[in-house]
């Protein structure tokens, strides 16, 4: 298995360097440009997994399958497209080279650090001339340390890039790298490769993409450990590798897919956690309503002054005794500095006070059926302990509430005594990225083009690798700002499909693009008025939309060139216009980081190609050098696809 | 023009005379008799007034104040009829702004020029400027306490700031020179008022703070804010008299923008008010969170000492303070380097060495075993002897995330190191050690680094090993010998008294030696952060206190038979029980639609949504004092970031002031 898994990851990453090429020179015919976010996702696997984990993850063969599968899907596509894009753009195929340049620069941001990108771009070139193509089928290495080194050169393109942009985000990196796999929510599964610095965030993103959900913030990757029977989503800003690392080799802990509403509960209805007075309690659950207005100033309040405040909470919870199955019922209160009870025979006031835990080294999980397991008096558990525990032990802490409510408002208020304003910033940029998604499938009503989704999280791999980069930097650096804007048109309007504000205005859409990859494309897509390519780029944000996937994908040109400026990311557009890709465009470096380690063809080419007339022909073969090495490469890819089809089948 | 007489000496104008005592209100101040009519105007009096004296001096700022009806007579163009005086007005001609003694948030004292005659909203407005202080609307002077006459002995002679002899330049904001407000860097002395401003103070003599009264209940807490000045009138109008001592404090709990660049001085003082809150116990934490306080304070401390030896005067900590941190790094690399602490800074980070180690179990009598123990990255593992070293440890532990605690007694020689490593299968519990100090801080640097993640390569190992031993000396130092008489602050350099960081009853409740290992411990978490983030850190985490922001009166709601007590904290009204101290019921001011005070009855009503109607007439303090927290609250969240700087004094007022007659 080891081996052959390697050798798919060349074959990816070949794969992807193809696809990147296809891509671009199809921009130019017709598309606009790829975009940049999904290609993160896909990025990864170029880079192939390491051994670390691999026990936990094993690879079963249908997640490779499944993996291959979506590749080679898109690549067919764009094979496809491809041959199209052939015929009509023999005539531009000057302009591809400068077109990818373009694009990647674009991707980039607007093309500054064009030059250095450029550079490193064409050292690549030198020491990969054979473009991935060879490595994969020669290179089977083993495992884990072939495909580090060769991504070892992409990295070092990268990281140079990023602190040229600054992004720190999505960048091809060879580090750790797992195969999750992820149970949806239908006891499906899909496997997906998470890199040591991707967040859960940017795994949901991941996963967005791959399901077309309706993105809302329920959504949450959850991880369940059946031996001790508790469960706890992941916070947004939570390393996923991390947190999987504490995993044992045999573990059956699992990570889930799934909406859970309680995840961000305290955004939705802070009344219910902020105004819980114990005078009210005898109300019952009547304060359940609270004016939107009156909402966001109690959340003000509590999480944007100088500190969060804690919702005040206190009262009696059972808590089992540790190596015992018996519970004892005591008073706890809840501060920001930790849990504290009432020891026999004192009061409540700060000074009696003692110290039940801190939060710094536990987190925390709800406990699933304790009152079967340890005999506790009701269901509603939960359970603090130290993320590396694993086993039963005396150093987990079980508590146990009286009803589904209290324990709901335990779990919320140590969660924001954990994780403090941190909490409110995941829930905005979620808020964000459901914002986005609502506005993506309202604007696909309106503009069947769009929906293209071209972007849609399934062809991922072949898509993304041009934007990507791009996307990154975009993304870094304007997600925040947009986040919180998204957040507030978002919170009025997020439901509502068809009303955005300024559906017309560029400005309206902001939030995508800062959300989503960059918008480089833009600009192609007025030159180039590219057909299949395009989707990418402005989609990339967008996968909701249920619309077909792929099919749509090549929107008449002129209107994806108008419309997607609109909502994607205005930004790159006016450099775009600047010129006519080839020479407007020459610092297109950036896409080459990313490519790089994919797809060293790629990025050579941009290097030499000046010369090299048409997009397509040139961009396949580019590293080899002209058209015909491309259509080997290609081949080559495909027997070696179909020959590890034909394997596992 | 008054003042026409006829040839027989009578007047025909139907002038009177006014006698206008000159100076402050003294009964024996000199005094003019002018001729004046009921036409004369006030800034023709003041004029006459002048000439009469015939003394060259600025009167700028001289005014008349009217000492029965206790008010000023500032409307030059007004005459005297129209302000209804007579002959038997007793009028002083006196200056407006006149020095008081402010009491500080960090208890020191200055002295400064204070407008009498303005309400006080404004004259705390302009004492905040020349202090610096942001946001001034925060802020509010309170009537010193009397002082109990028992305390005839001796009062040490305190240091009183001067900054009577400023002058602040009008309109402008403020030039920073050399670090400082450009009016602070007249002379040393001013220099030397902002450093005491904008820098934390020594924590206090824990002999002091036993003696400083502290409030034992919440009764005992509504007395302070008994005390509260009235916004809305003038200093002279509430019998403040030149060289009064008042104090100056945060009294809206509502910290607007908190800047540390632009606010050093603000900071510092928030800082220390809310030490001196926690230190005086006039808000409660637990033993948890004191000691995390009480390390902040020591860290806060440490810097800003060392601050003022490594930077040259006049820089402002708050601005350098990183600088300041580095320069004090460097210091201490450069001053242990000849030490036998060379061998821990070489290249290779790792310790070894022999140790004695404990594993507690159930059933096991076994003690310390001497180990060769390796500590190489993060991980640490230890052999029975050094020649087995290469092969396989006994074991071997990833300190990554793990518990360190101290156990530490200096004067028993006992320097040990309780780990708590996380595994899977739980945690395990291992003791390390040591021989003597040094072993100790080198080692314990090691584990706290590991266990955060990073190795001995660090920057911050050698700064580490550095606070772990002084933290040491300090146990000697300070409570190790003298029991429960510990030195004073300024024993030695580095020999803080623990004592001194914590609120009396923690002093009761532990010897020093027991705390000190304690406040080490918290110290860990925040050994890294930089002064600034340090007194951040701490005004957050006395921000997160559940009775935060919290002031207490006594009032009696109507209908009801007993005393109880409302909290006024920035977002709500509490009603609270005034035995048990228990929450009886929160209204926010968000739903709050208005509130009436009956001056006549000195009752508040206040209406809240679905009419909800709470009715109340203060005890403890007048309710005018309640009616201005409940109004100041409303107002500070009417700011906008937006609107910057810029006072709606105005709405302030409106909010805030009441149709009492004066």
């Amino acid at each position: 298995m080891g081996e052959s898994s390697d050798d798919i990851d060349q074959m990816f990453s070949t794969l992807l360097g193809e696809m990147d090429l296809l891509t671009q020179s199809l921009g130019v015919d017709t598309l606009p440009p790829p975009d940049p976010k999904p290609p993160r996702a896909e990025f990864n696997y170029s880079v192939g997994f390491k051994d670390l984990n691999e026990s936990l993850n094993a690879l079963e063969d249908q997640d490779l399958d499944a993996l291959m599968a979506d590749l080679v899907a898109d690549i067919s596509e764009a094979e496809q497209r491809t041959i199209q894009a052939q015929k009509e753009s023999s005539q531009n195929q000057h302009h591809s080279a400068s077109t990818e340049a373009s694009n990647f620069s674009g991707a980039a941001s607007l093309g500054y650090g064009a030059n250095v990108t450029a550079t490193s771009v064409s050292q690549y070139v030198d020491d990969l001339p054979p473009p991935p193509a060879d490595p994969v089928l020669d290179l089977p290495l083993p495992p884990p340390p072939p495909p580090p080194e060769p991504l070892s050169q992409v990295t070092g393109g990268a990281t140079s890039r990023a602190s040229l942009t600054g992004s720190k985000l999505s960048f091809p990196w060879s580090g750790l790298q797992l195969v999750v796999k992820v149970h949806m929510d239908d006891n499906s599964t899909k496997s997906l490769m998470v890199d040591e610095r991707q967040l859960a965030r940017d795994v949901l993103d991941n996963l967005f993409e791959k399901t077309h959900c309706d993105c809302n913030v329920d959504w949450c990757l959850y991880e369940i450990y059946p031996e001790l029977q508790i469960e706890r989503f992941f916070e947004d800003h939570e390393n996923v590798v991390e947190v999987l690392s504490d995993w044992t080799r045999d573990t059956e802990n699992k990570v889930l897919f799934l909406e859970k509403e309680e995840k961000y509960a305290v955004f939705k209805n802070p009344q219910n956690f902020y105004l819980n007075n114990k005078g009210k309690k005898e109300g019952k659950e009547t304060n359940e309503k609270m004016n939107a207005k009156n909402k966001e100033s109690l959340l003000e309040e509590s999480f944007c002054g100088t500190s969060v405040i804690v919702p005040e909470l206190e009262g009696a919870l059972y808590l089992k005794e540790d190596g015992k199955k018996s519970w004892k019922r005591r008073y706890f209160l809840l501060r920001a500095s930790g849990i504290y009870y009432v020891p026999k025979g004192k009061t409540k006031t700060s000074r009696d006070l003692a110290c039940f835990i801190q939060f710094e080294n536990v987190n925390i999980y709800y406990g699933i059926q304790c009152k079967m397991k340890y005999k506790a008096p009701t269901d509603y558990c939960f359970v603090l302990k130290h993320p590396q525990i694993q086993k039963e032990s005396q150093y987990i802490k079980y508590l146990c509430c009286d009803d589904a409510r209290t324990l709901n408002q335990w779990v919320m208020g140590i969660r924001i005594a954990k994780y403090g304003k941190t909490l409110y910033d995941n829930y905005q940029r979620a808020m964000a990225r459901a914002g986005l998604a609502s506005r993506w499938t309202s604007l696909g009503t309106v503009n069947a083009v769009t929906p293209a989704q071209p972007c849609t999280g399934l062809k991922t791999g072949a898509t993304q690798p041009n934007g990507q980069i791009p996307q990154a930097v975009h993304a870094a650096s304007a997600v925040l700002e947009e986040a919180q804007r998204q957040a507030e048109t978002a919170k009025e309007k997020r439901p509502a499909p068809g009303n955005h504000r300024e559906p017309a205005a560029p400005r309206a859409h902001p939030a995508p693009r800062a959300s989503l990859p960059p918008p480089p494309p833009v600009r192609r897509s007025s030159d180039t008025g590219g057909s299949p390519a395009p989707p990418d780029d402005f989609l990339p944000p967008p996968p909701p939309p249920p619309l077909g996937d792929a099919e749509l994908p090549p929107p008449p040109p002129p209107e994806l060139a108008d419309s997607p400026p609109d909502f994607v990311p205005p930004p790159p557009p006016p450099p775009v216009l600047a010129g006519d890709p080839g020479s407007a465009l020459p610092p297109p470096p950036p896409p080459p980081p990313s490519l790089r380690p994919e797809c060293a063809g790629p990025s050579p080419t941009v290097a030499k190609r000046p010369p090299m007339p048409p997009k397509r022909h040139d961009n396949p073969g580019l590293p080899a050098g002209g058209g015909s090495g491309e259509q080997d490469f290609m081949s080559d890819l495909m027997k070696a696809l179909q020959k590890k089809r034909g394997n596992m089948s | 023009m008054a003042g026409m007489k006829t040839a027989s000496g009578d007047y025909i104008d139907s002038s009177w005379e006014l006698r206008v005592f000159v100076g402050e209100e003294d009964p024996e101040a000199e005094s003019v008799t002018l001729r004046v009519t009921g036409e004369s105007h006030i800034g023709g009096v003041l004029l006459k007034i002048v000439e009469e004296i015939n003394r060259k001096q600025d009167w700028s700022d001289h005014a008349i104040w009217w000492e029965q009806k206790r008010q000023w007579l500032l409307q030059t163009h007004w005459t005297l009829d129209k302000y209804g005086i007579l002959a038997d007005a007793r009028l002083f001609f006196g200056p407006q702004h006149r020095p008081v003694i402010l009491r500080l948030p960090n208890r020191r004292a200055l002295r400064l020029h204070a407008s009498f005659s303005k309400p006080l909203f404004q004259a705390v407005a302009a004492i905040c400027r020349l202090l610096s202080i942001r946001h001034p609307e925060e802020l509010s002077l309170l009537r010193a306490p009397e002082k109990k006459k028992k305390k005839k002995e001796k009062e040490p002679e305190e240091e009183v700031y001067d900054l009577t002899q400023v002058v602040l330049a009008g309109g402008v904001a403020p030039v920073l020179f050399r670090g400082m407000p450009a009016h602070f860097s007249d002379s040393a002395q001013t220099e030397a008022c902002y450093h005491m401003l904008s820098r934390p103070q020594p924590p206090p003599d824990p002999l002091l703070l036993q003696h400083l009264p502290r409030p034992s209940s919440l009764v005992d807490k509504t007395q302070l804010h008994s005390r509260w000045l009235d916004s809305s009138r003038c200093l002279m109008q509430q019998g403040v008299k030149a060289g009064d001592m008042l104090w100056l404090r945060f009294k809206y709990y509502s910290f607007f923008d908190l800047d540390p660049k632009t606010d050093p001085v603000r900071l510092t003082q928030l800082y220390e008010q809310a030490r001196w809150d926690l230190l005086l116990e006039e808000i409660d934490c637990t033993e948890e969170e004191m000691m995390v306080f009480a390390a902040l304070q020591y860290h806060v401390n440490k810097l800003s000492q060392s601050g003022e030896v490594g930077e040259p005067a006049g820089t402002d900590p708050g601005l350098d303070d990183l600088d300041a941190a580095l320069s004090n790094l460097e210091v201490k690399l450069e001053g242990s380097a000849p030490t036998d602490m060379l061998d821990s800074l070489t290249a290779i980070p790792e310790l070894k060495d022999h140790l004695r180690i404990f594993r507690p179990r159930k059933l096991t009598l076994k003690g310390y075993r001497q180990y060769w123990v390796l500590f190489k990255e993060t991980t640490l593992s230890y052999y029975k002897s050094q020649d087995e070293a290469p092969g396989d440890p006994i074991q071997q532990l990833n300190l990554k995330g793990c518990e360190v605690v101290p156990d530490v007694n200096v004067s028993g020689q006992k320097f040990c190191i309780k780990l708590l490593v996380p595994s899977p299968e739980g945690m395990s519990e291992l003791y390390l050690r040591c021989q003597d100090e040094q072993q100790y801080a080198r080692w314990m640097a090691g584990c706290r680094l590991a266990s955060k993640g990073r190795t001995m390569a660090d920057s911050s190992y050698a700064s580490e090993v550095q606070a772990i031993l002084a933290f040491l000396s300090l146990q000697r130092t300070g409570g190790g010998g003298s029991g429960n008489h510990p030195q004073g602050p300024d024993a030695s350099a580095e020999g803080l008294n623990p004592y001194g960081l914590v609120a009396p009853r923690f002093q009761r409740k532990f010897k020093a030696k027991q705390l000190t290992p304690r406040i080490l411990e918290a110290h860990q978490n925040v050994a890294q952060l930089s002064l600034t983030e340090a007194q951040l850190r701490f005004i957050q985490a006395w921000q997160s206190l559940p009775d935060f922001g919290i002031s207490y009166f006594m009032v009696r709601f109507k209908g009801s038979r007993k005393d109880e007590i409302l909290g006024i904290a920035n977002n709500r009204l509490i009603r609270i029980d005034l035995a048990v101290g228990d929450v009886v019921k929160t209204w926010r001011f968000s739903n709050m639609r208005q509130w009436n005070v009956n001056w006549d009855i000195r009752q508040v009503a206040i209406e809240f949504d679905e009419h909800i109607n709470v009715a109340f007439s203060c005890v403890s303090a007048s309710c005018r004092i309640v009616h201005e927290y409940i109004g100041g609250y409303i107002f500070l969240s009417t700011r906008e970031r937006a609107r910057g700087e810029e006072l709606d004094e105005d709405l302030f007022l409106q909010l805030t002031g009441g149709h009492e007659a004066f």
